[in-house]
């Protein structure tokens, strides 16, 4: 069996250890974990990105333009220090400045307009007959919104509204709910396998 | 000495039916659901020849639940003759991602740098996305392996999203979310998605608007694209068990309800 097999099933074991209870080789794995993926994205980091996109461009390559993103890149170092904390803040608002900027207009147009405008729905089909899952979901987003509308008491017709709202939120966290039983199933039903064939042979 | 609970009960019964299941060596007939229907007609609509990112989005804890799906529709992809690009926006899936690119390409006989390549990670996820809409070569300019990126033949005619029929984002979280709003909004490029079943509720949404072209999730859609391409996998295999935890955790949830109830109408406590 192979080195790595061994120590995947041992380490499998340790992990799943916990659920008896808390104990120092359960403590070793964890351990084990945390440090092993922040070196993996430190090494990776580094190599794919500093020296590929930033350090051979610059030094080997001379693209000076590469200075800027080098220097604002060497002012987040001033963080370590207390006297000079304060340049790293050059750094961070370029940093939000671009990100909000690339972020903001996609998010608006992905997540809010491209959504409003799949909400609205013709409800007659060609056919004639109505669209019942276009009536669903302009029901669904309505009465859920009235839930969220708190300048106004929740009473009389509105307050059914907002009631109505509350029972399609806990359909989505039900059905939320659900796939994520599910999705620890197969993790856990995933790593069995491993165990029972790869690790054990117990199984094909 | 640790007192053993109803809690150890639970995880002791969880662990016998998980087992079970396993050791019948059984697998239950799926039904192919519309998404996974749609995931596969999309991949079996691209010509042979056509390039696709497949861009491992997940960390090494969702192995378990990625890797039956993620072979899935890597097989297909090369059993279609479709030229694969892998990236990574997660640090931890570019290993994970890299060794399962190379396991199915080595059963379908595809060479490096000709019908595949993997390029790796690169952080700041929108920032490489946004990178490789403007150009791939120079957001790449080196490959996982550290080969410069013209050395790749595949590569010769591809620099953007326009030679790029698609992108399949491996996921267990949000970052296909960024694939919408910046690959496909800004560039638009057709985004589709495997992902946990944990996910799927967060990116039926987008499916429904056409933003993403399909879904595949969780164990449930590994299995049904395995029978989609008539073969055999790890989410044929777990479906037993899959189904048997589902109904164990259905009768926990039934038996802490009637518990609950009659201690409730007993006047045992209300809580």
């Amino acid at each position: 069996m192979a080195i790595s097999t061994i120590t995947a099933g041992l380490l499998t074991l340790a992990i799943l250890s916990f659920l008896y209870r808390d104990n120092p080789i359960y403590k070793v794995a964890e351990s084990l974990l945390v440090g092993v993926s922040i070196g993996y994205f430190l090494v990776i980091t580094w190599s794919t990105t500093l020296m590929d996109l930033l350090f051979i461009p610059l030094f080997s390559e001379h693209k000076i333009s590469l200075v800027i993103p080098f220097i604002l890149g060497l002012l987040m170092f001033g963080r370590f220090f207390k006297g000079t904390s304060h340049i790293s803040r050059i750094a961070i608002a370029v940093l939000i400045g671009s990100g909000a900027g690339a972020a903001i207009p996609a998010m608006l147009n992905a997540r809010t307009l491209q959504q409003i405008s799949a909400t609205i729905q013709p409800i007659l089909l060609e056919s004639g007959w109505l669209d019942i899952s276009a009536i669903v979901v302009i029901a669904g987003v309505l009465s859920t919104l009235a839930y969220f509308y708190f300048s106004r008491e929740h009473t009389g017709s509105f307050g059914w509204v907002a009631k109505g709202g509350t029972y399609f939120l806990m359909a989505f966290c039900g059905t939320t709910f659900g796939y994520t039983v599910m999705s620890r199933m197969s993790t856990f039903i995933g790593r069995m396998e491993f165990l029972l064939s790869d690790f054990l042979h117990l199984t094909q | 000495m640790t007192k053993i609970t109803s809690r150890h009960y639970v995880f002791a019964g969880l662990f016998a039916v998980v087992t079970v299941s396993m050791m019948l060596n059984y697998s239950p007939d799926t039904v192919v659901s519309a998404e996974t229907q749609k995931m596969y007609d999309f991949v079996e609509s691209l010509p042979a020849g056509s390039t696709l990112i497949i861009s491992f989005d997940h960390e090494a804890s969702s192995l378990p639940e990625i890797r039956p799906l993620a072979l899935a529709v890597l097989r297909h992809a090369f059993r279609n003759d479709i030229k694969l690009i892998g990236t990574a926006l997660l640090s931890e899936g570019t290993g994970v991602g890299y060794r399962l690119m190379q396991q199915t390409a080595n059963e379908f006989n595809k060479s490096y740098g000709v019908d595949y390549v993997y390029l790796g990670f690169k952080p700041q996820y929108i920032a490489a996305i946004l990178s490789m809409g403007e150009s791939i070569s120079r957001t790449y300019p080196v490959d996982y392996l550290g080969k410069t990126y013209s050395e790749h033949p595949m590569l010769k005619d591809i620099d953007t999203y326009n030679d790029i029929a698609g992108v399949i984002s491996i996921a267990d979280g949000s970052l296909t979310t960024h694939w919408i709003e910046y690959g496909n909004a800004r560039f638009g490029v057709r985004i589709s998605a495997a992902l946990t079943a944990a996910m799927v509720t967060t990116y039926d949404p987008y499916l429904s608007s056409g933003q993403l072209e399909a879904i595949v999730g969780g164990l449930r859609g590994a299995a049904e694209y395995e029978k989609l391409l008539n073969i055999g996998g790890g989410g044929k295999r777990g479906m037993l068990a899959q189904t048997a935890s589902h109904l164990y955790v259905l009768i926990l949830v039934i038996a802490g309800n009637v518990m609950y109830f009659r201690r409730r109408s007993s006047g045992r406590g209300n809580t």
